[in-house]
């Protein structure tokens, strides 16, 4: 039996090291493949590389030694071509591979932004997704004094603070608003931005670049907006999203099926017999007709362990966890559970602010549960939120028992009974 | 130190062994030389003893006031640029706030002070088996009473009970002088702790070893007093063993390990390689804390492997390969200094004391078949 797994990302790291876990024989293979990397790194912690505070070598969550140990084969090149039938892989090298089961791991990959797409790519562009990006990002450092970077999400905040630890002028240009709409209401959207300018961000909201232009060598040397700026610079980071990266798949022999990600069902089958996928790259079609594209760590890392199990025969039939999620803007801390954003109708908000802090508590709730948490500035076990969301528990009830969820430092608990509450409608 | 264009030149030199800091080391190295061989003769060699020349120069009445002094000095400044660089932290700003307090005055001020009123010169933050002269009876039972019931319960009853309770972190990172040196002026070089297995694998023999010595010393060194007193003959002769095994436990572990190595490999070896590898109270505190209260909890599930807990643990610890099986951990190792939550950018880590027994899974062998860096 060979399991061949394309993607050395979170989702195909855990489902080989899960598959491994049941099968100790060697005559078990497991081949990872990859063309970013020959051992698994935590993309999550790219900004720490290249602030320095990481090396690349500290990025990796395994020993080298561990895939030795394990027999877990690594092969560094691109898969072009897949042949479902003949269950064959064709490498850009020219070597080929067999499999008996194949797991499709590609994740995602940077979102273009329009002006891009003219063709016109002057060096200095960069993304902050892949090592590679990491790569240029360091090469292109030295010889940046003032940077621009588009796209009010995760990577660009990250990238913005990265900029900024090495010096240089950032200007933050955000479509929208206020920061990160998608998850946060106005008021915390508005303490986020607020943050970032305190750390001498040139935040601009409500504003796209509508023109580049570059110097003689072929570098970026200038943005201009539509609200008629004008925006020197010596990089340009591009950080509007990510979608999934399953391009690669739409000319081989036998393509999946696929929409916006490589279309699965409950059990990660792709519409390919003995081909699964997870992670970023998948969109799963859930019994209601619905599909679902999650992209962030921890639902990778879940596809991935759930899809080896499928690829062992285990029945699965993913059912996805209440969300939650994590981050962290500069200084604050964040931590989301359930909805908060993607609310019903009839739906309220409890939301508490502690006077003159960055600390933040938002609940919604409909008339009988809470449904959801968005927590800024101190440290919660988001378990607990969760479990009250499974058991359905009253608003009057999270509120009185908010403490047993906190988990910050020692003597340095947020102060629950001094923080201004108001109800909102949303 | 950082050279434009050339490939890593993102790093700082002298906090990622570079040039400057195997100079540091150097210098390091010599001042502690000077220190504690300054007006010593080598055969034909003289160590100039500019310690106490400098001492003099400030009025203080012997150079070791003076090395008291710089560290009294470094571990505040040290310490006020902890405070300023973790202020969110309360845990960071109490726990730096106690050990420059301890420092300045159990460790500093009060036995200096205690001997101006003719009293021994005392330290109250100095214990066995750190401190293996306060159960030499030749000095401790010269001293007042209360001195001598300080150093045998404080020792016997006091560490064992604080370190039941609240793990070794009670003294190693809130009172003792070694760990508070590498908390606060060594904060810079923390990340350079070997996260290796044959570290942690010397670790564990080293440490172990030097306790056995430290007890080995202490009952040889007990049971010769007595002899000393009455005994003859063959009694004279192991009197005579004692008292070379005593200084022979002097050069090695008090000089060598505690007072030198441990401060001059700050800048190539990370800060606490006496308190990881060698510190016999350590090794005793690490022990108790197996079977205590204290433990780091991690979040379930929340762990985005990043690394950061692991890097900048001074003991060593490979704290992510903890956080991302979701289990909770006591390592007899740590010392409690709490950076790794603080570093962590989810959220996942909390330093607790709680009667909860989790097993832990991951043994030696179960991170060096799955996540061990080396």
């Amino acid at each position: 039996m060979h399991y061949v797994i394309i993607g050395n990302g979170i989702a195909g790291a855990s489902a080989a090291f899960e598959i491994r876990k049941r099968h100790r024989s060697k005559n078990i293979r497991i081949t990872l493949i990859s063309d970013e990397s020959d051992y698994f790194f935590s993309r999550t912690a790219l900004m720490y590389a290249y602030m320095d505070r990481l090396s690349r070598e500290d990025l990796e969550p395994y020993e080298r030694k561990v895939y030795d140990r394990q027999a877990i084969e690594r092969i560094r090149d691109r898969v072009v071509d897949l042949d479902a039938n003949a269950q064959f892989l064709q490498l850009a090298s020219g070597d080929t591979l067999n499999y008996d089961r194949l797991l499709i791991a590609t994740g995602a990959k940077p979102r273009q932004a329009a002006f891009q797409l003219s063709g016109n790519q002057p060096e200095g562009i960069v993304n902050f997704v892949s090592l590679q990006d990491l790569d240029e990002c360091e090469r292109l450092t030295w010889s940046t004094q003032q940077a621009v970077v588009i796209g009010g999400g995760l990577i660009g905040i990250e990238l913005v603070e990265s900029l900024l630890h090495h010096k240089i002028d950032v200007t933050f240009l955000v479509r929208e608003p206020y920061f990160w709409p998608m998850s946060l209401h106005a008021e915390e959207g508005e303490l986020i931005s607020e943050h970032i300018r305190s750390h001498g961000v040139d935040l601009r909201h409500n504003e796209q670049i509508t023109q580049l232009a570059t110097d003689a060598n072929g570098r970026i040397s200038a943005v201009s907006t539509d609200q008629n700026n004008q925006f020197s610079c010596q990089m340009l980071g591009i950080c509007i999203g990510v979608q999934a990266n399953i391009d690669w798949l739409k000319n081989v022999q036998t393509p999946p099926e696929i929409s916006r990600g490589l279309l699965v069902n409950r059990s990660f089958q792709t519409s390919l017999p003995n081909v699964f996928a997870a992670g970023d790259c998948t969109e799963i079609t859930l019994d209601s007709g619905k599909t679902l594209l999650e992209t962030i760590w921890y639902s990778a890392k879940l596809h991935g362990e759930l899809a080896a199990r499928a690829m062992m025969g285990d029945t699965i039939h993913y059912r996805p966890p209440i969300f939650y999620n994590s981050s962290k803007f500069f200084d604050v801390e964040y931590t989301t559970v359930g909805d908060v954003i993607d609310v019903p109708a009839h739906a309220r908000a409890l939301y508490r602010k502690a006077p003159g802090k960055l600390i933040t508590q938002r609940i919604t709730y409909t008339d009988d549960q809470v449904i959801g948490f968005n927590m800024l500035g101190s440290r919660w076990d988001h378990t607990v939120l969760q479990r009250w969301i499974a058991e359905r528990r009253s608003i009057d009830f999270v509120r009185q028992h908010l403490h047993e969820a906190q988990f910050d430092v020692e003597f340095g608990r947020a102060k629950l009974h001094s923080m201004d509450e108001i109800e909102v409608e949303l | 130190m950082r050279q434009k264009g050339t490939l890593g030149w993102l790093k700082h030199d002298i906090t990622n062994r570079g040039v400057t800091a195997w100079l540091l080391t150097i210098f390091l190295l010599a001042f502690y030389l000077f220190l504690y061989y300054g007006g010593r003769q080598f055969g034909s060699f003289y160590v100039p003893d500019v310690f106490t020349a400098v001492a003099n120069l400030l009025f203080l009445p012997d150079k070791w006031k003076l090395y008291g002094l710089i560290y009294t000095l470094a571990v505040t400044f040290g310490g006020i640029h902890v405070i300023r660089k973790y202020r969110h932290n309360n845990y960071q700003i109490i726990r730096t706030l106690v050990v420059i307090f301890v420092q300045a005055t159990f460790a500093f001020s009060i036995p200096w002070i205690l001997t101006l009123f003719e009293q021994p010169e005392y330290y109250f933050s100095y214990l066995w088996p750190l401190e293996i002269s306060y159960f030499y009876p030749q000095n401790i039972l010269y001293m007042p009473l209360p001195f001598i019931l300080y150093s045998l319960l404080g020792a016997l009853l006091m560490v064992p009970v604080l370190g039941f309770f609240f793990g070794k972190r009670w003294y190693c990172s809130w009172v003792c002088g070694c760990g508070g040196l590498a908390n606060t002026a060594g904060e810079p070089f923390r990340h350079l702790t070997s996260k290796s297995s044959a570290a942690w694998k010397f670790e564990k023999w080293a440490i172990h070893i030097t306790l056995g010595f430290a007890l080995f010393t202490t009952a040889l060194v007990v049971a010769s007093y007595g002899v000393t007193s009455y005994g003859q003959g063959d009694y004279a002769k192991f009197a005579e063993t004692a008292a070379s095994v005593q200084s022979l436990y002097g050069f090695i572990v008090v000089t060598m390990l505690s007072g030198i190595i441990g401060v001059v490999l700050y800048p190539i070896g990370g800060t606490r390689t006496w308190c990881r590898n060698f510190c016999p109270m350590a090794a005793m505190l690490g022990l108790i804390q197996k079977f205590g209260r204290f433990r780091i909890r991690v979040k379930k599930d929340m762990c985005i492997s990043c690394g950061l807990c692991t890097k900048y643990c001074e003991m060593g610890i490979d704290v992510r390969a903890y956080a991302q099986k979701n289990q909770d951990f006591t390592r007899a190792s740590c010392v409690g200094c709490g950076i790794c939550a603080e570093v962590c950018p989810r959220g996942v880590l909390r330093l607790e004391n709680v009667w909860r027994k989790d097993p832990q899974e991951l043994t030696m062998q179960g991170l060096l078949d799955q996540t061990y860096k080396a």
